[in-house]
């Protein structure tokens, strides 16, 4: 299953080896900890435990920064 | 860490008898929320936090540094929902599209809440950053940030503000505190702290967000529509900071409110120990520009003069 995201203003397509992948899923992928970044679909935010489905357009924030 | 399960209902909702779904859950204070009610607990802490620290009045007059980034705007829309008199303090610093970006984000913001964004140029103070850099040693973002507090505190006083309120979240704060404790670095110890007192040619300064975490600043700024600079500064990609949180992000999915707590009692318990050890600085004016200094010649001056120099030898070579 191939999820498309928004992430840092670029568009990624990620892979994934099973039919059902959850938010939580994706910012594995992406290397990213639930503890700053988050997904989100129109104007929700994503629960990490929520499914993504191939069509839907998700963006990916993450709020870490140099600050 | 916990998570949200489906299904579960806003707290404040459920106290107040209202049947309303939580939309997001905050591990470090088991906190389930509907949009509504985040939005209001950030302004509350954001409040609280002025108030305890004694940050300022409605009498002050605040001049925010304003990145283009999600704490600096966040904090900008919140000073003036809450009601206080807050302008916009932008500096290029000349980082290419970043700034170029960063800075149509200050800008289309301050239209949007009507306030006004005063923005200076680093080239027409110093030169750009990437370059400034290349005179010293020193790292790029150590660079950047004594040009910014240069010139956050000289325009502030130019254009008459007497706050300098900056976007400093909680886990800026847990990442300078975790690297002073990493080197027991007891000046520095003594002065973390979220306000920064007047004096001697100094505005005061204060961090208005340090303890609102870099996520719930994210979604607040998501919740209010804040368009902000979505990809990092290309300087600070790989700096120790980021490290530094990644490290403490790992310790809190472990050990919800770890962070809140390092810095909570840090300012709780050891900050006042700490107080004997905070040297009155013996400072002067710079011979160079009149600004605070604890040289003869500020750190600012120094680096001005070094790539000064060095743009004139160059032009030398060129002519030869």
């Amino acid at each position: 299953m191939e999820i498309k995201v928004k992430y840092r203003d670029e568009i990624k397509f990620l892979k994934f080896d099973k039919d059902r992948v959850k938010v939580i899923d994706i910012l594995k992928a992406l290397k990213l900890s639930p503890d700053y970044a988050f997904i989100v679909k129109g104007d929700e935010i994503l629960r990490e435990e929520e499914i993504v489905d191939e069509m839907d357009d998700i963006e990916v924030i993450s709020a870490i920064s140099g600050g | 860490m916990g998570f949200l399960r489906k299904g579960t209902k806003c707290l404040i909702c459920r106290a107040q008898k209202i049947d309303r779904e939580a939309i997001l859950f905050l591990p470090a204070y088991r906190l389930a929320l509907c949009k509504e009610h985040f939005i209001s607990w950030v302004k509350k802490r954001v409040y609280e936090t002025i108030k305890q620290f004694s940050m300022f009045s409605k009498e002050d007059k605040i001049l925010t540094a304003v990145s283009g980034g999600k704490d600096s705007l966040s904090l900008w829309f919140i000073l003036n929902d809450l009601g206080y008199i807050a302008d916009g303090l932008y500096i290029d610093l000349g980082i290419d599209k970043y700034s170029e970006d960063s800075k149509d984000l200050a800008k289309n913001f301050s239209e949007r809440i009507g306030r006004k964004l005063y923005i200076i140029e680093v080239k027409n103070e110093i030169g750009r950053i990437p370059e400034v850099s290349k005179i010293t040693n020193r790292p790029i973002c150590s660079i950047c940030g004594t040009v910014k507090r240069y010139l956050m505190n000289k325009y502030a006083k130019q254009l008459g503000y007497n706050i300098i309120a900056t976007g400093h979240n909680l886990d800026d704060e847990v990442s300078f505190l975790f690297n002073n404790t990493l080197n027991w670095d007891i000046r520095y110890l003594s002065r973390q702290y979220p306000v920064l007192t007047e004096g001697k040619g100094f505005v005061k300064k204060v961090k208005p967000l340090c303890k609102i975490t870099e996520k719930e600043s994210a979604m607040f700024a998501f919740f209010n529509k804040i368009d902000y600079i979505k990809y990092e500064c290309p300087f600070s990609l790989d700096s120790v900071s980021i490290k530094y949180k990644k490290f403490f992000s790992m310790l809190e999915e472990e050990f919800p409110s770890s962070k809140i707590r390092f810095y909570n009692n840090f300012l709780k318990n050891i900050f006042e120990i700490l107080s004997k050890y905070r040297e009155e600085e013996k400072l002067r004016n710079c011979i160079e520009c009149g600004e605070p200094s604890l040289n003869e010649i500020c750190s600012f001056c120094v680096l001005k003069n070094k790539f000064r120099k060095l743009e004139n030898e160059l032009e030398l070579t060129k002519k030869v």
